[in-house]
């Protein structure tokens, strides 16, 4: 027993004699976390834990990169977390837009700048779909727009899909009609089931997450956001096709940042593995088996998309109130 | 669905991890069920990280081992040391330990193990035969249903109670907890104070570990006894188990009876099988012919709470898979171990993962058969545990307890909210409030509001919508059946006194 005892203790001297002696030679020393700011399990938590495998390898050092979940307050503790973190590099968050622009346009009080943050490049990006169900008469926009009774269904306030359900009803002068907006749905799949069982009539979603449901003929697309049309469902027209070209820009994205006042030398070395992990075709296999919407920007141009989100958002701040206050 | 049974079947077997998984998970929901105040939910939560580098069907085998063996060895203690190990287990205490001082503890035992058995696969079967016809359902479930089926729950909790007025006390307690955070269809915070902890609301499981565990020991430090008694003096005097087995094969129909209870309760989100295996005694004590004896030792008030304790899993095994509703506390926990492997629950779940959940269900199946097997063969050694002195048992199971609340969100919050809930747990088992009321309110409380709000959002503010919806109505009058099934008891009693 007591060789075991000193056994234990040596180990433990060891091991702890290994902590603490950082030189400051080069980057990696030590194993850099990425701050996912949900629970286990959802989209944010896949695209980190898919995206750190093969970051870790780029990054090189023989160092790992962990996933480290800090869900809370609709995401903004982990945000907060990693906005206050020595800007060593051994701290990474992955970051929603505008999910996390929303709180401080509606002027909701936060501890932290998104435009501040020193951005590595963004990861995916998803455009909004248009659905009504498809037992529906409504088949077009303008059959939208000539309904008298319209019910939204939409996850809650604060949310990214409420807003760009609000944004949408604002441009297509839907708000006249005076709609429902039935919100507090816990997410996207209940939304859509919401929708498929008749408790509203209309919703918008990732249009990922919207696929299934429209392959197995439960609700049908409308129309689609973003510059182009989607890879996932070729047929459907784009809202600027349809003459609503300021909804192009609505989109659901996932960036990758670390805490303000990086050092540039530091910097550039992270988005250079940025990068080419993003050119990995084992990267791009395993995010495809992953069912995610890769759509890299590298770190200026996932920068400027904040300045953009802010600016676009800023500009319909007027509609992005509560509708059920 | 036979293609997908034949493959779960052949996925379980065909890996010697899988069955290896099974058995640590049988023999974890053994040993949680045996120490009173740990049960299924804190076996599922101190699991849940190992689970991190295992495939889905493996946390599942692992976690299905653990549910079906959860309730096997509560009944042990309930019988011998009048303490349950399990919540559920609780009703078992009535009849059980007065029938281990006449001596009959093995009889007890057999019956108990018999009638969960039997009562597990009952539940299982219920399960089996619902899900392909789970997706239909959920279309009949809005938001106006989910409100009612708060509603019911809440009812139950309160028809099923003891002491009416402290039950809603304990009720209205867990509502006004549950209300705690951010509203967001109403998008304001609420009693959060300023503390971002509090914008999500109560988390449940370190509420339930409070309540539970830690005030279990608490009760435990306080009265410095051991979780067996000394005055107990029970030891190897144990006999006739296989004629218990037998007698609960006897009593089959009270055993579908109280099978029937425990699904139907299992499968209402949020209620669970404490209150399924109190109703199926006060069902058995009230319909059951000579029924004198009952709380005096009759085999029948063992048998009918331990079938409908085990019924329950795959009652609430219905709403948690088809809609991602948890049935129970145990349920909620597992939910998170589902979304933590990328498997959603849901109908598509349902539809595109059906063996995944085959491989659960057989998994349950085997834990439940294999567990009470083990339990009956090893009774004399089991109860050990229950003696382990106090002075050891109190601090491991502390320390255990809080990094297990610690460890579900790594969140300091966490734990504070276990300690409190523990100082609370243990004034309310000091004051004979039921803990389990508090946790189904809190459960309840955003169901109830969120689908009310979304309800009236509905119906454009007309109140009488809730009628017009046909599943609404029928979940509406279950509930006025379970109120007056309450109200004609309390008039017969009545009537009996005064005679």
């Amino acid at each position: 027993m007591k060789k075991i005892m000193t056994l234990l203790f040596t180990l433990l001297t060891v091991l702890l004699s290994g902590c603490g002696q950082k030189t400051e030679e080069t980057f990696p020393q030590e194993n850099i976390s990425i701050v996912i700011p949900y629970g286990a399990g959802g989209g944010f938590d896949t695209t980190v834990r898919v995206f750190a495998h093969f970051f870790e390898k780029h990054l090189g050092g023989g160092i790992s990169v962990l996933p480290e979940n800090i869900p809370g307050t609709g995401g903004r503790r982990g945000t907060s977390t990693v906005y206050r973190a020595k800007p060593d590099g051994y701290t990474l968050g992955i970051f929603n837009l505008p999910g996390l622009v929303l709180p401080s346009i509606t002027g909701e009080k936060v501890d932290y700048d998104l435009r501040k943050l020193s951005w590595l490049g963004r990861v995916e990006s998803q455009d909004y779909v248009l659905l009504v169900q498809s037992a529906s008469a409504i088949n077009t926009l303008d059959d939208l727009k000539a309904q008298e009774k319209i019910t939204f269904v939409s996850i809650g306030y604060g949310t990214t899909v409420l807003a760009a359900i609000q944004i949408m009803a604002e441009q297509m002068g839907l708000m006249s009609k005076n709609p429902t907006f039935l919100t507090g749905y816990a997410g996207t799949t209940d939304q859509l089931v919401a929708l498929v069982r008749g408790d509203g009539n209309v919703t918008m979603s990732p249009i990922s997450t919207a696929t299934q449901y429209i392959q197995s003929g439960s609700l049908r697309p409308l129309a689609v956001t973003g510059n182009n049309r989607s890879s996932h469902l070729p047929e459907v027209a784009t809202f600027a096709e349809l003459g609503y070209p300021d909804l192009a820009p609505l989109n659901v994205q996932r960036s990758i940042a670390g805490p303000p006042d990086m050092a540039p030398a530091l910097l550039a070395q992270l988005r250079d593995a940025f990068s080419k992990t993003m050119a990995d075709p084992e990267f791009i296999a395993a995010a495809t088996g992953a069912a995610m919407d890769v759509a890299p920007l590298n770190g200026e141009d996932a920068a400027k998309a904040i300045n953009d989100n802010f600016t676009y958002y800023e500009k319909f701040k007027a509609n992005l109130n509560n509708p059920n206050q | 669905m036979f293609d997908s049974m034949i493959t779960a079947v052949l996925y379980l077997i065909g890996d010697g991890y899988n069955i290896f998984y099974l058995m640590i998970g049988v023999m974890v929901g053994i040993m949680f069920s045996i120490v009173p105040g740990l049960g299924g939910a804190a076996a599922i939560a101190l699991l849940l990280p190992l689970t991190f580098g295992m495939e889905p069907e493996q946390a599942i085998i692992l976690m299905g081992g653990v549910m079906g063996a959860v309730s096997a060895g509560g009944a042990v203690t309930s019988i011998l040391l009048n303490t349950p190990g399990t919540a559920p287990n609780a009703a078992t205490c009535f009849d059980g330990y007065p029938m281990a001082q006449q001596g009959k503890a093995g009889l007890a035992i057999g019956a108990a193990a018999g009638a969960s058995t039997i009562g597990g696969v009952f539940g299982l079967a219920v399960l089996v035969a619902i899900l392909p016809v789970a997706k239909a359902i959920v279309l009949w479930f809005g938001p106006p249903a989910f409100f009612m089926m708060a509603v019911l729950g809440l009812t139950a909790l309160t028809a099923a109670g003891g002491d009416m007025l402290r039950g809603l006390i304990a009720g209205c307690a867990g509502l006004f907890l549950g209300f705690i955070g951010y509203d967001d269809i109403g998008g304001s915070e609420r009693y959060t104070f300023g503390i971002d902890y509090l914008w999500d609301g109560m988390s449940l499981v370190p509420a339930l570990i409070g309540l539970f565990a830690i005030s279990e020991m608490l009760t435990l430090y306080v009265t410095n006894e051991s979780a067996a008694k000394a005055k107990d003096g029970i030891d190897e005097n144990i006999t006739g188990i296989w004629d218990g087995v037998v007698e609960s094969f006897k009593e089959w129909k009270l055993v579908m009876y109280s099978s029937a209870i425990g699904t139907v309760m299992g499968a209402i989100p949020g209620v669970g099988g404490t209150v399924g295996s109190f109703m199926a005694y006060t069902f058995a004590a009230t319909t059951c012919k000579n029924n004198e004896n009952f709380g005096k030792g009759d085999i029948r008030g063992v048998i009918a709470p331990e079938a409908s304790n085990n019924a329950k899993d795959g009652g609430s095994l219905i709403p948690t898979l088809a809609f991602g509703m948890p049935g129970g506390a145990e349920m909620a926990i597992f939910l998170g171990v589902l979304i933590l492997h990328g498997l959603n629950p849901g109908p598509m779940l349902l539809i595109e993962r059906e063996w995944t959940i085959f491989t659960l269900i057989i998994a349950i199946l085997i834990a439940t058969v294999l567990s009470n097997v083990i339990v009956l063969m090893s009774t004399r050694y089991i109860i050990k545990v229950a003696k382990i002195n106090i002075t050891v048992l109190v601090p491991s199971i502390m320390v255990i307890a809080f990094v297990a609340a610690f460890t579900i969100r790594n969140s300091v919050g966490d734990t504070f909210v276990t300690a409190i809930f523990g100082i609370l747990g243990y004034l309310m088992r000091k004051f004979d409030y039921p803990r389990i009321t508090v946790v189904i309110a809190l459960v309840l409380a955003e169901l109830m509001e969120k689908n009310y709000t979304q309800s009236m959002l509905m119906f454009g503010g007309d109140g009488m919508g809730f009628f017009r919806d046909k599943t609404t109505l029928i979940i509406f009058l279950i509930c006025m059946a379970a109120l007056s099934l309450r109200f004609f008891q309390i008039i017969r009693a009545r009537k009996r006194v005064s005679v």
